[in-house]
């Protein structure tokens, strides 16, 4: 059962869950579900690597370019992007 | 290093293999150890394997069962050896009869060049068939693309089976197939490791070559040979940090720089090609402390740290690729009609200034459009999918076909960028593309439709996709999986959309027919700066 499940079924049988969780069995169960959700968000964080290193490479290969051909241009969208965050 | 050399089957005294057979099923035998055995028909190496770990359980011994790889070839007969690998020892050899046993057992590929099995089953035609003369190509092959890359600046060298073979025997390894190539970064972020190798990518590709690539860190770079032919080389990236050498495709240990650089040199087949500073630890690494003892059936099984560091940074750009490279690595005969579909769309539709067909497949409907006189653009991630349909349309310029993969961002912001620049109105089509993918690829179409569609001349996105499964196996056929329609309506809004069209339709008059949904999406030109 994913954890939030847990928690709302723990809520309606009156703490049954979490009186399991409180066992030696259950805080082994729970710790070992914890260490799933953290390696699958370690893995989220490595993934980002690679669509930041993405996005450099396009910046620098494109958009320095035609900073260099259309000055005027990019000043404007540049204030524009400034007021817009 | 006692993982490795426990890994490592032969080095008991009981590794005694006894009782073995060969028939039509496969090859049966019996050891208490595991043991690694090579088979010979008509006295050339077929395939290797490990006898427990390929193998199950039969009777008091084991079964190797043939592979599907070699099964359709197992007709007529051969005089079979089996032998171990290890000490060489004979242990079966007779004539076996298989099928009608008419004939000899011939395993050869389409152009008659006889052909083995690799560690992984696969069929490849391995150095073990080739004259030195023949493999001459494949080391000039290796020199140009080591010059190429010391021109960029990176300093590659012989890695993994090529290694292997050089620093060992000095020979390329029978059994292998392909070379390898490595280099060490001088950079040690993942960032910028990954951004270096897009730059050798652009190098190499302004050098004339074609690139493929495996990761974020790893490609291949096709060669052309004197005779025409196409030969992959690939390339690993690796890189230092915190103490350990990272390398793709499986190399994660502790490591130091002064065992990479400066680079030495090896002799491979008389030739001298770079190498790291101290080899035995770069073999070391691939392959364990048993890396001297030949095993042709070895498979690489690295730590789950090591899988899980290089699939997070490096991986992810080839998801649900593997079975689409098979299908189209076949030769496909002639050219599919246009689909039902595009007659649809082009009933709706006027004269355009673009359409584009998102994974186009064969390239028919992109073909077919360019025909009714729209300039047409087919994308597809493996260009052999749209190979014919680009060689039928040499003299017609109104197609164009480009190889994108939507996992990989900067060719969908590029091709976004390039057609969002056309004149004229924009058609978008995508016929079984958003039930062939997940949704992290679908997004990077939804993101491109966007770019390509907001415009002031406007456009529309037309999909076809599955959405009940019927008993008429058109889901296998069209190797897709059913959708909610819901679901891919609430993906659209969510990327600034409107669905101003949507209808379900049975894919054929038989019963049981299954059935797609036809949507026709929009984008006003205000829903672009809103939304992600």
């Amino acid at each position: 059962m994913p954890p939030k499940d847990a928690e709302k079924a723990g809520k309606k049988d009156g703490g049954m869950v979490e009186r399991l969780r409180s066992t030696r069995a259950g805080e082994a169960l729970d710790l070992r579900r914890r260490v799933r959700r953290l390696e699958a968000e370690v893995q989220e964080c490595r993934a980002l690597n690679i669509r930041l290193a993405e996005l450099t490479d396009i910046v620098t290969e494109l958009l320095l370019p035609v900073a260099a051909r259309d000055e005027d241009k990019l000043a404007e969208l540049l204030e524009k992007y400034r007021q817009s965050v | 290093m006692s993982t490795a050399v426990r890994r490592l089957p032969g080095l008991g005294p009981r590794d005694r293999v006894s009782g073995v057979r060969v028939d039509g099923d496969g090859v049966r035998a019996r050891a208490r150890q595991e043991a690694v055995l090579d088979v010979f028909f008509d006295g050339r190496r077929i395939l290797s394997f490990w006898l427990h770990r390929d193998g199950v359980r039969d009777g008091d011994g084991w079964l190797f069962a043939w592979p599907k790889t070699l099964r359709e070839f197992l007709e007529g007969t051969a005089d079979v050896r089996v032998v171990v690998t290890r000490t060489g020892e004979e242990v079966f050899h007779g004539e076996v009869s298989f099928g009608s046993g008419r004939g000899r057992v011939a395993v050869v590929n389409q152009n008659g060049q006889p052909i083995s099995l690799d560690k992984y089953l696969r069929r490849v035609v391995a150095f073990d068939t080739r004259t030195r003369e023949e493999l001459e190509p494949m080391l000039d092959a290796i020199d140009e693309v080591v010059a190429a890359l010391r021109e960029v600046g990176i300093e590659a060298f012989l890695a993994y089976g090529t290694l292997l073979g050089a620093h060992r025997e000095g020979k390329v390894i029978g059994n292998d197939s392909d070379a390898d190539l490595g280099y060490v970064s001088r950079l040690s972020h993942p960032v910028d490791v990954i951004r270096e190798s897009f730059r050798i990518q652009r190098a190499l590709v302004a050098h004339g070559y074609r690139i493929t690539r495996y990761s974020a860190l790893a490609f291949k770079v096709d060669v052309e040979e004197a005779d025409g032919t196409i030969r992959g080389l690939d390339v690993f990236g690796g890189f230092l940090m915190d103490g350990y050498l990272h390398l793709m495709g499986e190399i994660r240990e502790r490591f130091e720089e002064s065992w990479i650089y400066p680079l030495g040199s090896t002799t491979l087949e008389g030739r001298t090609f770079p190498a790291p500073a101290d080899p035995d630890r770069m073999l070391a690494a691939a392959y364990g402390a048993s890396w001297r003892v030949p095993d042709p059936a070895f498979h690489f099984e690295p730590p789950a740290t090591t899988v899980r560091r290089l699939n997070g940074w490096f991986r992810g750009l080839r998801v649900g690729r593997a079975r689409w490279d098979r299908i189209y690595s076949r030769v496909l005969q002639g050219m599919p009609g246009p689909s039902p579909f595009i007659e649809w769309v082009a009933d709706m539709e006027g004269a355009l200034g673009t359409f584009v067909d998102v994974g186009c497949g064969r390239g028919a409907d992109a073909l077919h459009m360019s025909e009714r006189g729209e300039p047409a653009l087919g994308l597809d991630f493996q260009p052999r999918a749209f190979a014919t349909a680009q060689e039928l349309s040499v003299d017609n310029h109104l197609v164009t076909y480009w190889p994108m993969n939507l996992l990989e961002i900067r060719q969908v912001l590029a091709v976004g960028a390039i057609v969002a620049h056309r004149p004229g109105r924009t058609v978008v089509t995508a016929r079984h593309l958003v039930d062939a993918t997940k949704k992290p690829a679908r997004d990077r179409l939804w993101r491109m439709c966007r770019m390509m569609l907001s415009g002031e001349a406007g456009g529309r996105l037309y999909l076809e996709f599955l959405v009940k499964d019927g008993s008429d196996g058109y889901a296998g056929e069209q190797r897709v999986r059913r959708r909610k329609a819901a679901k891919i309506v609430a993906e659209v809004e969510q990327w600034g959309a409107q669905v101003v069209h949507r209808e379900t339709i049975p894919v054929s008059d038989k019963p049981g027919a299954s059935k797609v949904c036809r949507l026709i999406v929009e984008w006003r030109p205000a829903d672009a700066t809103e939304g992600r």
